[in-house]
């Protein structure tokens, strides 16, 4: 189709082909061979890109002053505020990995078993609440869901009480139980409405062939709906990489503790006073992070957009 | 029954939240499905009563008090540095950082007190208590005797750091930080001195007269035997520095702790491993029992162990900071421990063991209790459904009666198996802990040690709480001026991106903003401390650069802005989760529209009033209310900058909750905040579900 739009509001350009047709019929604007021609740039448009270059811009300047910071010693910093990092002081990283790599670590294994735990046991009862039938079924469900009227303030100190009286402060599992307990509400969710919309044939078939409840679980439920886990398990780690509050609640020794609470604590505990190191280490405590969007930004971007919403 | 409620599965995504709470339960009441509001409603609400009698039964014992058998507690601003106690417990010293050396009775008595010229680093009481050795940062070792006369002092060239007394007052041994021991008699005269050349300061003694040894441990993980001449009789070596050295009455026994967090405990004969003990943190000090049958180990986590002679934990008094001094009666049966915090507790060791017995008893009291009103509960029901009409048609309902309900049960048993490990963590971590906040907020409530039903004091004193109603306020501004952003920056930029005409630059742009989500929420926070920074901040630079110098500022430090530098974090406020749900949306509306209205010659402007802003009505009510619940619970934005100053300026209610429950220890009111917070949360969700328009609720 060659849909022509007309009156393109603020723009105030004639008449512009959309969504990449060809349009033989149009402007020639778009004979030119032009850069502008490619970006089919007119003066609406124009504003567009110089509003959304500067916000870009500004959005960016922590960032790169996170890296040319990174990159400098104390003596380059307070000396030569403006001028680039010369020499570029890589040894920086080096310091400040030194100073967090425990830290990281210490977060990639809380959140990665709390995240392995949520998936598994949510994915077992988000199965078995779409599948199953057994008295009590809504009630215990609607029980579940009312959890997500409690905000995490009120459970806060409580929980932390819980954990004292349980002899779990200053352990892993101080992270790990109430984080794969808490991410379950909504992985679960997520979950029974995805396993819901698998077809019942597929479970009679396996039935028929002397699949066992748990077999078909398995062999049929998961491999079909990894795209829902991947998601959950991205949407998890992501949260649990990122929590504050909680492990500075119930985690003190800094052998324990968790890269987003030891990077605040970089120079009382840890000893690093130059501020090149320091950024350096928030620069590595990112990776985990970066690599996690590399590969999972499609299915955290697919969860909150199409999936969260439409699902 | 058994397909998902669609009403449901749209909030799913409230959990997204990136501002990192624990539990994170996520949010929002509107994940309850709202199709027949009523019957739901019940529904929830006997899920809940029955989810909390459960969790009454299941959790409850833990939450049962286990007294620690404290007898006493001695508190003061400054930090207790030094504490001994006699033989029978009779005595306790007590020397602090004011320096002080504080003698109690059994009873916390104070009996009377020393002042010396400087802090008291060190205490040693002779199992009769008739002799005191004190080794002060005033570089004066001295020798006391019971009724607080100073027999005799002597000074050496640096701070003495610790002392000890031999059991009948006939030699006295003394650390220093010039590197050296020094041992003395009893009428002052200086025996022998050794230069180490390596910090030590963990020295004990034991036998008397002609047979008094002294015990070292130095920073090299060196632990030396010397005879009362100085002479050298035993070595042993550990593998980290030795802090502190106990040693029974007979010298079979020597306790050494270490800065690794073990406290070892060696044969005083030949000077092999016996057991040892792994702290948290670095041990402090250790004390042994004069017959070695128990040992009490006070380490830098905070908590002082009580072991018994094999080295098993048999009680573990938590404090609330480093511990840096414990002593155990000669007889074992009286503990004392000295915190930074200032406290010098004493307990009775029985009392602290038969603390866990004691709970147990009352868990029993508590399970008869639960059981009880359960059956009250259920007898109830019964009586409802045979009486009322209503209870009737529910009888009949389930016309199979109560048999059938339980076969089908039985029937079902593996459903129930595959779900409990799902429930019984959400009952634990998520129901008990919400109802327990919701109880102690009436209470006066210190876990392990009381907790008294107080009504509503904790409410009335928040509201004389400065700090508090400040938060109020703070919290009030935070939330309006978080929705504003989150409802214009991304939704602009979502627009713009969505208006370009080349795909190629909508997949870059798109992408590019959403790039700063890969750095971890703090670190967006201390980077712009960085740029807040007074002396070299990039903010302070920048104003210099253009000549604005007399704009620069201390931004956190100056309260007529500091509340308003932590709003402009993150400027320009693209927030990438906003925009991407913002995006999400606008190319979820379908061409067919945006071409009709393109037909109809409606402007860009005409279409993004009409057609866009009312067709992403469900992505604006899921960002208004996450983003309310998050404001009023905001924790790192101020901890993290000014941490709430200056004054109370920038005080959030969650920065108040924080500071009253992990620093006062004031758990009552850190619940009553809580409280107060999770019935603001609700309202708002409620308020949202039931008033923000959404004539086209996006559909399942």
């Amino acid at each position: 189709m060659a849909t022509v739009r007309d009156g393109q509001g603020p723009e105030g350009a004639a008449t512009v082909v959309v969504r990449g047709e060809s349009g033989s019929a149009d402007q020639p604007l778009l004979s030119s061979s032009s850069a502008l021609a490619i970006l089919r740039l007119t003066g609406g448009q124009l504003l567009l890109y110089g509003v959304l270059l500067i916000l870009l811009i500004v959005t960016f300047i922590p960032i790169v002053y996170l890296i040319a910071l990174s990159l400098k010693d104390n003596g380059q910093i307070y000396g030569r505020f403006w001028s680039m990092p010369d020499p570029y002081r890589w040894e920086n990283f080096a310091l400040g990995s030194l100073a967090i790599w425990r830290a990281v670590l210490n977060s990639i294994l809380t959140s990665g078993t709390s995240t392995a735990a949520t998936v598994v046991l949510a994915s077992l009862s988000g199965y078995v609440f779409a599948r199953h039938r057994f008295p009590g079924k809504e009630l215990i469900y609607t029980g579940i869901l009312a959890l997500l009227m409690i905000p995490p303030i009120l459970t806060l100190i409580p929980a932390y009480v819980l954990i004292l009286n349980m002899g779990l402060e200053n352990t892993y599992w101080a992270l790990i139980l109430p984080w794969t307990s808490g991410g379950q509400v909504f992985a679960l969710l997520l979950c029974r409405s995805f396993f819901a919309t698998l077809p019942e044939e597929f479970f009679d078939a396996a039935r028929i062939d002397g699949a066992s409840e748990l077999q078909s679980f398995a062999q049929i439920a998961v491999p079909l709906s990894a795209p829902i886990l991947v998601t959950v398990a991205v949407v998890r780690l992501v949260t649990t990489y990122n929590q504050f509050m909680w492990p500075l609640v119930v985690i003190s020794s800094p052998k324990r503790q968790v890269v987003a609470v030891a990077l605040t604590q970089f120079t009382s505990e840890i000893g690093v006073t130059d501020l090149g190191p320091q950024m350096a280490g928030y620069i590595l405590a990112s990776i985990p992070l970066i690599v996690l969007f590399s590969f999972g930004m499609r299915h955290y971007v697919r969860g909150l957009t199409a999936g969260g919403l439409k699902a | 029954m058994g397909l998902s409620t669609p009403g449901v599965s749209n909030k799913s995504w409230f959990n997204r939240n990136r501002s990192g709470m624990p539990l994170s339960t996520g949010s929002g009441l509107s994940g309850l499905p709202v199709r027949t509001a009523a019957g739901q409603f019940w529904q929830a609400a006997a899920a809940i009563a029955l989810a909390a009698t459960l969790l009454l039964v299941v959790a409850m014992p833990l939450s049962a008090q286990s007294p620690d058998g404290q007898l006493w507690v001695h508190g003061s601003a400054s930090r207790v540095q030094a504490v001994a106690v006699s033989e029978d417990g009779s005595l306790v010293a007590v020397g602090s950082r004011d320096n002080s050396l504080s003698l109690f009775d059994g009873s916390g008595e104070l009996l009377w007190k020393f002042e010396a010229e400087n802090s008291i680093l060190g205490v040693d009481i002779s199992p009769d208590g008739q002799w005191l050795a004190i080794a002060s940062e005033d570089r004066f070792v001295y020798l006391l005797d019971a009724d607080k006369n100073v027999l005799w002092k002597y000074k050496a060239a640096r701070p003495m750091n610790n002392a000890a007394v031999a059991a009948d007052g006939s030699l006295v041994a003394a650390t220093s930080d010039d590197l050296s021991v020094y041992v003395f008699d009893n009428e002052g005269t200086l025996l022998w001195r050794e230069e180490l050349g390596i910090g030590v300061r963990a020295i004990d003694i034991y036998g008397s007269a002609e047979k008094a040894r002294v015990v070292l441990g130095s920073d090299d993980g060196l632990i030396t035997i010397y005879s009362r001449e100085g002479r050298d009789l035993l070595q042993a070596w550990l593998d980290y520095s030795v802090k502190t050295v106990s040693v029974t009455s007979n010298g079979a026994r020597i306790l050494a702790g270490t800065s690794d967090g073990s406290a070892v405990l060696l044969n005083g004969a030949n000077g092999s491993e016996i057991w040892r003990f792994e702290a948290e943190d670095s041990v402090n000090s250790v004390s042994l029992a004069g017959d070695g049958s128990s040992a009490l180990v006070g380490s830098e986590d905070g908590s002082a162990y009580l072991l018994d002679g094999s080295g098993i934990l048999t009680h573990q008094f938590r404090q609330e900071s480093e511990v840096l001094s414990v002593s155990i009666a000669g007889d074992g049966n009286r503990l004392s421990i000295g915190t930074v915090s200032g406290a010098a507790r004493v307990f009775d060791r029985a009392a602290a063991l038969s603390g866990a017995a004691r709970s147990s008893a009352q868990r029993q009291r508590l399970i008869f209790a639960v059981v009880g009103v359960i059956a009250l509960l259920i007898l109830a029901a019964v009586w409802a459904a045979r009486t009322t009409a209503a209870g009737q048609q529910v009888w009949q309902r389930s016309a199979a009666g109560p048999l059938g309900v339980l076969q089908s049960m039985w029937s079902a048993r593996l459903s129930y198996l595959l779900i409990l490990p799902t429930l019984a963590l959400l009952l634990t971590f998520n129901y008990y802990p919400a109802f327990s906040g919701l109880y102690h907020a009436f209470t006066d409530w210190s876990p392990g040690v009381r907790t008294e039903w107080v009504g509503l004091s904790n409410f009335y004193s928040l509201m004389e709480n400065r700090f508090f109603l400040s938060g109020f306020r703070n919290a009030a501004i935070l939330v309006v001026v978080s929705v504003a952003k989150t409802m214009t920056m991304p939704l602009l930029v979502a627009e713009f991106i969505f208006n370009l005409r080349n795909r190629f630059s909508q997949y870059w742009f798109r992408t590019l903003f959403v790039v700063p989500i890969v750095l971890p929420a703090v670190v967006e926070i201390l980077v712009w401390n960085n740029i807040y920074d007074p002396a070299i901040g990039l903010l302070n630079e920048s104003l210099k650069l253009v000549g604005l110098e007399n704009l620069t500022r201390v931004w956190y430090g100056d309260a007529s802005v500091a509340l308003g530098s932590i709003i402009f974090i993150g400027v320009p406020w693209v927030n990438a989760f906003a925009l991407l749900i913002f995006y999400g949306g606008l190319i979820s509306i379908s061409n067919e529209i945006i071409d009709a209205s393109l037909v109809d010659g409606a402007s860009t402007w005409r279409r993004f009033w009409s057609i866009d802003l009312p067709l992403l009505m469900g992505q604006i009510k899921l960002l208004l209310i996450l983003n309310f619940i998050n404001a009023v619970q905001t924790f790192e934005l101020v901890f993290l900058t000014t941490g709430g100053g200056p004054g109370a300026s920038t005080y959030t209610p969650a920065l108040e909750l924080y500071y009253k429950a992990m620093r006062m220890d004031r758990m009552g009111i850190a619940s009553a905040i809580g409280m107060i917070l999770f019935f603001i949360i609700l309202a708002g969700t409620i308020v949202n579900m039931r008033f923000v328009s959404s004539s086209t609720e996006y559909e399942a």
